[in-house]
């Protein structure tokens, strides 16, 4: 009984140690939103501002660029993300559990993307999306992350640890490959899927120097294209840029808050044995 | 259902039955169905990666100009950048900066995930958003709190003045600041690392805890023969991913120092941005030729840890 | 069924998302006999954009055969979006192009001749000094905007008359600037700022290797590097010495183009460049009645003598645009044009920057805050005059200079062996490069 309380207690105050250590930096942004234009860097540090004003955070959300930035981003980010699992996803599979010929071959091919430094493509990436005509629309942003060597690797780790029986018996009862996919493993993939999903989501909505490459048009500037004109080499506009920065993370955390519960123990393995 | 539920009556079946069964029954419709899942993602990767990089390493053959006929140099631009000390330099600090924050980002998350998945369902609910947290804030705005946390009169020197040393010159330091820019990249990126660690814990069945209990395993003979076995395959891929993703760090010290103090900090991809910078046809060419220099120097990193974590079958699964 | 069933979802999500973005592109919509000419612009101060802006707009109304297509692209981007633009046959029409990169843009055959798309009277009105900024090969390839200088002494009145020195004199050489800056150090409170991390001192301190020798490390026709001219010791040991007795910030928290540490009240003095005049006026009122300015000291305290390199920026035509003679047109009503135009620019600088034309001068002198401005008059008397072109050679030579400073400041090597580092680099920038012969005449 004694054991129990102190672990609780113990537990408890790891749990307040981490929040504090992660949220102190979290808050400082949010509390940096309420400070003037340069306020924010004044030494000595500064936790709290003078006077608490609220121009940052009304100027932002006055402001239809930034709604329209939020809104066009968040849909571009939801897209890719789906887009990205389903095709990751598939490839996955296949190399994980399928075999056929010229496998070796094809996972080296997809797998070395991710080796690749997004500087050695740059000019002959922009070429390439310039001649297919798709400058200045959603799918510049969205279509040419879609496939990610990363995120394939990662599912098909986790598929390798699926145990082989079940397919197996899967296979003697008739079932097809699809079946068995979109049967068996789809439905025991919700933990991957959603810890690769907010990375994918993430990796969309932070993007700026692709975006700022390949759109010019207002309508369909993307969340960091808009936070970064409050930056320059010649004075920063911090306050705006700790309210923006803030206001743009909410929907990030709200999807954490909604999809965290999907990272649960798997039913698959542990039924077995 | 009912595929699952066969599945785990037929469970105990000998592994290597069904095995060879599958070699056998399944080889061919295995071929076509497996190129169509992989279709999608092998031409979006061919158009979009694997076409604009053949096409830049035979730009990078040329002196590249788009104003005037290029110039052929052979693998000219090559040869400078394997004789640039800057180069190397920059390949250093980012394999040191690898080292700093992989090793330490995957035990931190482990520690964190076994702890989160001992806490009852709600306190890991909260712990699961929590931890995720710091992904959320920008790079820009964490390089700017953590420049000030390092300054003479910050937070860490003040710690430090309780602990009576003298203030430290965190950032402009050689031997400090990188391992100053590698505290905001750990805290930037343990929330994923300790999700993925935590998915792949999850994965691990209760039951081989328990029997291990029951046989009297302590805390570490559990983690070295159940929890680090059973997550090699997400390990790997932490590894790699991590290595990649590290040697390839760029806007923390490009915000923090600058690459300074004399290119302490200059790693292989702010090196590359910074050549990149001037408008002149040497400029671009030697940027993309170091580039892709350290596409190799990647995948040859890559392929040996794919070497030493993955003793057995993973590769060809 | 289900296999069809899952390869129909992909190939659709897929299309659609194409289909999708589609809709959302092509608004090039133009009248008839309307021309759009896209004109790029490096971000800089809020001001700049809203002056380029106000005028776009007028320029657009005031006529209808040009559209011009205005976009600010940020500093950090902006060699990557213009290269990838130019890859892809996209680049703009106009562009905003530093001094320094004219001439080696015209070495690539970057940029059209002005000479055929404007009035030759229109280059009469540029100033003498600045006219060899634009000019190679005795062709016009660029429009001058402003000039600033890169390096000017900033410094608080009120601190230095409570330190018990002379507001009214200034320091005149690199040892009164030491013997100030130390007194001005207390406490939280630095002597002064300067850069201290190569990329910044790599621009930033040309003026100053001017003054210490003359000249820059690399000799006239670009075939050697001189770095290791003794009269380059005295220069590293006035950082080093800065860096090493704790005169400056040992971690800055912003580069040297920002003034906000100054406006912060956390230092006593500065070098920085004139923009940051503007950047006081607007967001650090408070500190316009503390503040004077000086030239920067000179190393043996004569003047007279090279203390900052004068940037700025130029319009470009691209050498490949469509419609250069369209895009001309633009280039001559905002820089070359009406005075006035160019006036106001420079009035809503805070007169942090200096005029390139005589025309523009002369709309300036009637203006009572520019006559009146305290600062307009020190600068542009006695620090512009004296200015020298940025150089035109590649960046990786300031580089190495800039790297040379750092090492000393920051004690990875002693002054001798910096240079001698900084030297051998600079030689081999210039084998690799083929620079020599190729300065511009």
């Amino acid at each position: 009984m004694t054991r129990s309380t102190s672990q609780r207690i113990l537990s408890t105050a790891l749990m307040a140690l981490i929040t504090v250590s992660v949220s102190f930096p979290l808050a400082w942004m949010v509390i940096a939103g309420f400070k003037g234009k340069t306020e924010v860097l004044r030494s000595p540090f500064q936790f709290f501002p003078d006077m608490w004003r609220w121009d940052n955070y009304t100027t932002i959300l006055k402001d239809p660029q930034f709604m329209r930035a939020m809104g066009v981003t968040f849909v571009g980010a939801l897209i890719f993300t789906v887009l990205s699992l389903t095709v990751n996803t598939l490839a996955a599979y296949a190399f994980a559990r399928l075999e056929f010929t010229g496998k070796r071959f094809w996972w080296v091919y997809c797998l070395t993307p991710m080796f690749v430094p997004g500087m050695a493509i740059l000019l002959t990436s922009f070429m390439v999306v310039s001649k297919l005509g798709m400058l200045d629309t959603m799918a510049v942003l969205i279509i040419p992350g879609v496939a990610s060597s990363g995120q394939m690797f990662f599912i098909r780790q986790f598929y390798l640890g699926f145990p082989m029986a079940v397919e197996e018996a899967a296979l003697v009862d008739g079932a097809s490959r699809w079946q068995i996919f979109v049967k068996v493993f789809l439905p025991q993939s919700a933990s991957s899927f959603v810890v690769m999903g907010i990375a994918s989501y993430l990796a969309y909505w932070n993007a700026y120097v692709w975006p700022v490459l390949t759109i010019t048009d207002p309508n369909l500037t993307q969340i960091m294209q808009f936070l970064g004109t409050f930056r320059s080499d010649r004075g920063n506009d911090w306050g705006l840029l700790m309210a923006g920065s803030t206001l743009a993370s909410l929907p990030t955390i709200a999807l954490l808050l909604i999809f965290q519960r999907f990272i649960v123990n798997g039913v698959r393995i542990s039924g077995i044995k | 259902m009912t595929v699952l539920e066969s599945g785990i009556a037929t469970a105990a079946k000998p592994a290597a039955d069904g095995l060879a069964e599958r070699r056998v029954a399944g080889h061919r419709r295995d071929n076509r169905t497996a190129y169509l899942m992989i279709a999608p993602m092998v031409i979006l990767l061919t158009i979009f990666v694997i076409w604009p990089l053949v096409y830049s390493v035979y730009l990078s053959t040329f002196k590249i100009s788009f104003y005037e006929e290029p110039e052929f140099v052979g693998l000219q631009f090559y040869q400078y950048v394997l004789e640039s000390p800057r180069f190397w330099s920059s390949i250093w600090v980012g394999l040191y900066y690898a080292l700093l924050t992989v090793p330490t980002g995957i035990v931190i998350g482990l520690l964190l995930a076994s702890f989160i998945k001992m806490l009852s369902k709600r306190a890991a609910a909260f712990m699961k958003t929590t931890i995720y947290l710091p992904a959320v804030v920008s790079t820009v705005v964490a390089s700017v709190l953590f420049v000030f946390m390092y300054q003479d009169e910050g937070v860490i020197n003040w710690l430090l003045s309780l602990l009576n040393y003298a203030p430290v010159n965190w950032l402009n330091d050689p031997s400090f600041a990188l391992p100053a820019i590698a505290v905001p990249g750990i805290w930037l990126g343990f929330g994923i690392t300790t999700l993925i660690l935590l998915a792949g814990l999850l994965d691990i069945p209760e039951g081989y805890y328990e029997s291990a209990q029951l046989d009297g395993a302590g805390f570490f003979q559990r983690l070295f023969h159940i929890t680090i076995p059973l997550l090699r395959n997400v390990l790997l891929y932490l590894l790699v991913t991590g290595f990649t993703l590290a040697i390839q760090l760029f806007d923390l010290p490009l915000i923090m120092t600058g690459g300074g103090p004399v290119d302490a900090t200059m790693t292989p991809n702010l090196f590359i941005f910074t050549s990149f910078r001037d408008l002149t046809p040497y400029a671009t060419s030697f940027s993309l030729t170091a580039s892709l220099m350290l596409f190799l120097v990647l995948g040859a990193i890559s392929l040996v840890i794919f070497r030493l974590v993955n003793s057995d079958k993973a590769i060809d699964g | 069924m289900r296999r069809r069933g899952i390869v129909m979802l992909a190939i659709a999500a897929v299309t659609a998302s194409v289909a999708m973005s589609g809709c959302s592109s092509g608004g090039g919509e133009t009248p008839a006999g309307t021309t759009t000419v896209t004109f790029w612009q490096q971000k800089f101060e809020d001001y700049q954009q809203a002056w380029f802006k106000k005028y776009v707009d007028q320029f657009n109304a005031s006529q209808s055969k040009v559209k011009v297509d205005y976009q600010v692209v940020p500093g950090d981007t902006w060699a990557q979006k213009l290269k990838a633009a130019q890859a892809a046959g996209k680049a703009p029409d106009i562009a905003t192009t530093n001094y320094g990169n004219v001439s080696p843009g015209v070495a690539q055959g970057q940029f059209a001749s002005l000479d055929e798309l404007l009035p030759a009277e229109k280059f009469d009105d540029i100033k003498g000094n600045v006219k060899p900024f634009v000019t190679i090969g005795g062709k016009h390839y660029a429009y001058p905007m402003l000039v600033e200088p890169s390096t000017v002494l900033y410094y608080r009145t009120d601190l230095v008359t409570a330190a018990g020195l002379d507001p009214a004199s200034p320091p005149k050489s690199w040892d009164e600037l030491i013997v100030w800056a130390t007194k001005l150090t207390q406490g939280a409170v630095k002597g002064m700022t300067i850069a201290s991390a190569a990329p910044d001192l790599g621009w930033s301190s040309w003026g100053l290797q001017y003054n210490a020798c003359g000249r820059l490390p690399v000799n006239d026709d670009w075939s050697k590097a001189a770095a290791m001219d003794p009269c380059y010791e005295k220069l590293l040991g006035l950082y080093k010495t800065l860096y090493a007795n704790g005169l400056i910030p040992k971690q800055p928290k912003v580069g040297y183009a920002d003034g906000a540490p100054y406006g912060q009240g956390e230092v006593a003095m500065m070098a920085g460049g004139s923009w940051v005049i503007g950047q006081l006026k607007n967001d650090f009122k408070a500190m316009i009645p503390k503040t004077a300015v000086a030239p920067f000291p000179s190393f043996d305290g004569s003047t007279g003598k090279t203390t900052a390199t004068l940037g700025g920026w130029t319009l470009t035509v691209d050498a490949k645009s469509k419609a250069k003679q369209q895009a001309a047109e633009f280039i001559k009503y905002l820089l070359a044009g009406d005075p006035a135009i160019m006036a106001d620019f420079f009035k809503t600088s805070g007169f942090s920057k200096y005029t390139v034309r005589s025309s523009v001068d002369l709309a300036l002198a009637s203006n009572p805050d520019a006559s009146a401005d305290p600062f307009m008059k020190i600068i542009s008397e006695k620090v512009v005059p004296f200015g020298k072109a940025e150089p035109a050679y590649p960046w990786d030579i300031s580089l190495a200079f800039g790297t040379a400073i750092e090492s000393a400041m920051k004690g990875s090597a002693d002054i001798p062996t910096s240079l001698k580092t900084a030297d051998a680099a600079i030689n081999d920038v210039i084998k690799k490069q083929s620079l020599a012969g190729t300065a511009p005449k």
